[in-house]
Formats: C-alpha cells, structure tokens, sequence
C-alpha cells in the first residue's frame, strides 16, 4: 500500500465514525447453490477469524453482511439482506449475474432493483481484452483482477466505485441506516486465490466500517 | 514395457477396425483411445457401444492402454464459469468410467490452463480442488488419473518440482502424472522429470521435439522419435532408474502426409529400440 493509499483508507476509516460496529460481528452470508463457492470461500479466508457464516435464515444482527458472487437472490434471501442494512449494517453485495443464461439473469436483475434499488445492465464478457483490471476509486484506488464477466451500473443514485473498460462496475450508497457495496465484478475468487491485491482492499473496505 | 499409439493417428478415413488391424500388424501391443476425437468414441458413445469398442480391440489382438482426451482444452478444469467446469468434471469422471468399461486403469487428464484471462493462482487452485473428489472416485474405480505436463500450451506446472508439489496439494494416491516427454522442449530435460516423478508416473507419451527450430528460431517443433534433440539415451537410463515397466505411448504430431499408416511401422521400430536400449 502506498502512502497516499494509507491515508485515504485511514480517513476513510476515521470518518466513517461507526465504533460501536466494532463489538457486532462480519456475517458471511451462504447462498448454498445461488453463488460461486470459490468466492465464499475467498471471503472467508480473507476475514477469518472473525467471521460469523449463516445462512438465510439465521442472519444475525451484524456490522457488516457479507454477500459472495451471488447467482440468485431469492426473495427470501433479499429480505434478510434489506433487513440487516435497514438496522445499520454495511453490506458488501457481490453478483455473479454474469455468469447466468438470459432468463435467469432477468429474474435476478429483478430482484437486484425491487429489493435494492440496484440497475444493471445486461452482461458483459470482457476478453478478449488488454489489461485484465477493474479499477477501484475507493477506498483507495486500485487495480483488482478482473472476473470474465461483469454486470455494468445502470444510472443511478450513488458514488461509483469501480470502473471497467469505461463501465460503471461498483458502487455505494446508503441505503436504510446501513450502507450497501454494490460489486458487479466477483472479487472473492481473486480473495479465494490469494490475491494480494483484492485481500488488501477488501481489508480497507472492511476497516470503513469496524 | 509395452507399446501402444492413439486412435487418433488413424488415417481420418480408415475407420476403427482398419485402424486396430494396422496398429497390431505395426507391432504394437495396446491402442490408447481418445474420448471426443474420434467418431467412435464420443461422450454420447453410450456404455454398449463402449463395450463393443473392447471387443474390437480385443479382437485384434491388442488391448486398451488408457483413456485420454483433448476436450479438456475447450472444457478445463480450471474454467472461471462453474458450467464449464461441471463439464470438465463430467469428461473426466466419463473417462474413468469407460477405462473401467474397457479394461484400462488409467486415464489422461489436461488439468489446467493458464491464459491472459485466468491467471495461474487461480487455475492452480481450482484444478487442486477439482482433483481431490475426482481422485476418490478414481481411486473408487481402480483407475489412476495421470495428469498430462503439457508446459508449453498449458503455461502451467512449468518444471519438475512445481508438479510435484502440485501432486502432492492434491494428496491422492490416484492422482499422478502422464509424462510427455516431448512436452518438455525447453524448459528442461525429460530424464530429470522421470527421476523426480518416478513411481507417480502413470504413463508415458513419447515424441521428439526439435529446439529453437521455427522459423525466426523462436519455437520448437515437434517430430518423430530420434529426429529431434530429447536425450534419448539418457531417457532410456532414467526409465530403468525408477523402475519403469508400464506403456510407453507413441503421440506423434506431425503426422506423414504420403503412406500414414508407414508411420506406424516406423514409430513401432523406434520405440522398440528405445526398448531395447540399442541407442
């Protein structure tokens, strides 16, 4: 990390002012079938140990919610989710969608705007292409992996946070009393194959919050 | 040691029982089948059909070395879309399946391909955690997988010491590795990859490369046995040094383009004296 990327994870973290976040725990959320297992277990090898998993039924009250290279939300799951930002909680939502056939990715980029408020675009394949990033704004900025496949940011309310080719890829808002983390570009595989890179800026994202 | 070639240095238009009939009149004793490259033998060849292709092979006088397949390079098991590699799963547990059918214990498996696009942690970690289950059922079967090095076109498991470690990630006992040893070219030497894999060296492909030959010197070119610049004298003596017994399995690239089958005759020879360690 550079300086420059110290000090704006550092104010981010100063200004962010949630200490009491500090004494909930991170929840990683288990879709079973309905998101890549390499990304769940990216995310939990980077947060270990202090991470909590749960499924759908069981979300405890948490600072922050954790939601790996998601392929179908069901309503079920996005009311839990709505749940946890609706009591403060930052939610770090992450979609596969771009790896689902036509029909399934309606059906999921309806429930990403009925219960968040989140406009995608229909997928993207990124290769063949020449530098193989996604460039990140915040919380520093950086260069993480891409994933082949992206899910671009409709126009929306919102800061953008990740860009790729041009697209719109990441964002947050706030969202209830919680803050939501859009990330249409899996992160958690790159976590799940150690990336440096994506470790530390998830680790940055996360020191937002606690 | 025994000596078998793939079906897929059939000529195209000779058919499956003309082909076994010139593999045995060459001197060969086995046929190595390669599932998804041939008409005969495809992933909706059903288990009779797979059955009848055994006795055909039997008929002839030979029988079946092991099961390989190149659909692993469209299909990889290191695919970031979980749909590919369910597929690739489902090739190789096909493979171990009709080896079964067929009367073979081993199978060749393409683990991994890094590209511009997937880079190399993650196909590393993604063909370890694919191999593990694979090697219970193989294991289950009596079948071994034998991971082929294909350092070149893969970009994957570059020298000796990183497959072993890569074996031994997996930590399955029927998980080993197919060893070409025209695959190595220039990035070492096949005696060396033969003595440090030893006893975990399920089968062997046997063809020759010419080093630094292309056209602006830049690549390698792959050739027939003893026209190229593998140490064959010194890949005989390793073979002996761990104790090699099993098939040796003729891969040839390129392919003659007058007379095919006197290709046959020519690479049974060769092998024969590599046998014979008459070099």
């Amino acid at each position: 990390m550079t300086r420059r990327q110290f000090l704006a994870t550092t104010a981010a973290v100063v200004s962010s002012g949630h200490r009491l976040r500090g004494r909930w725990p991170r929840v990683l959320l288990d879709l079973q079938g309905g998101c890549l297992r390499e990304s769940l277990a990216g995310y939990a090898r980077v947060c270990q140990p202090r991470l909590v998993r749960a499924d759908t039924s069981s979300i405890p009250h948490c600072a922050v919610l954790l939601v790996p290279a998601a392929l179908e939300i069901s309503p079920v799951a996005a009311r839990a989710i709505v749940r946890c930002l609706h009591a403060g909680a930052t939610v770090v939502l992450e979609s596969a969608a771009g790896f689902l056939d036509e029909r399934a990715f309606r059906t999921e980029r309806a429930v990403l705007r009925d219960y968040f408020g989140i406009t995608v675009e229909s997928p993207v394949r990124l290769w063949p292409r020449q530098t193989p990033y996604v460039d990140f704004l915040w919380p520093y900025a950086a260069k993480l992996r891409d994933f082949s496949r992206v899910v671009p940011l409709g126009p929306q309310a919102g800061e953008q946070i990740g860009w790729v080719d041009g697209l719109p890829v990441a964002l947050q808002r706030r969202s209830g009393r919680g803050t939501l983390i859009f990330l249409g570009s899996p992160v958690g595989p790159a976590l799940w194959a150690g990336d440096a890179d994506a470790t530390r800026w998830l680790s940055a994202v996360l020191a937002t919050v606690s | 040691m025994k000596k078998s070639i793939g079906d897929n240095m059939i000529p195209k238009d000779w058919g499956f029982e003309r082909g076994l009939d010139l593999v045995k009149k060459a001197g060969f004793d086995g046929i190595e089948l390669w599932l998804g490259d041939v008409p005969w033998f495809q992933m909706t060849t059903t288990d009779a059909e797979v059955r009848e292709l055994r006795r055909k092979v039997e008929s002839a006088g030979l029988v079946v070395s092991n099961v390989s397949t190149g659909l692993h390079w469209a299909s990889p098991l290191s695919a970031r879309d979980p749909r590919v590699r369910a597929q690739a799963i489902r090739i190789v547990e096909r493979q171990i399946e009709t080896a079964r059918l067929l009367g073979s214990d081993a199978i060749l498996v393409v683990a991994g391909l890094v590209t511009n696009e997937i880079p190399y942690n993650e196909v590393y970690q993604r063909c370890v955690d694919a191999l593990r289950p694979l090697g219970e059922t193989a294991a289950r079967a009596g079948v071994k997988i034998g991971c082929e090095n294909c350092n070149s076109e893969q970009r994957f498991l570059l020298s000796p010491r990183e497959f072993w470690q890569f074996l031994n990630d997996v930590n399955s006992p029927a998980v080993g590795i197919h060893l070409d040893v025209g695959n190595i070219h220039d990035t070492g030497f096949a005696e060396q990859w033969i003595e440090i894999h030893g006893p975990r060296i399920t089968r062997i492909h046997l063809k020759d490369a010419l080093k630094h030959r292309g056209r602006c010197g830049d690549q390698s070119v792959y050739t027939n046995l003893f026209l190229g610049d593998n140490n064959w004298p010194a890949i005989r003596a390793a073979l002996t040094k761990v104790g090699y017994d099993g098939w040796l399995i003729a891969e040839m690239e390129a392919r003659y383009r007058y007379a095919p089958d006197q290709q046959f005759y020519d690479t049974a020879q060769a092998m024969d004296r590599l046998i014979s360690g008459r070099l």
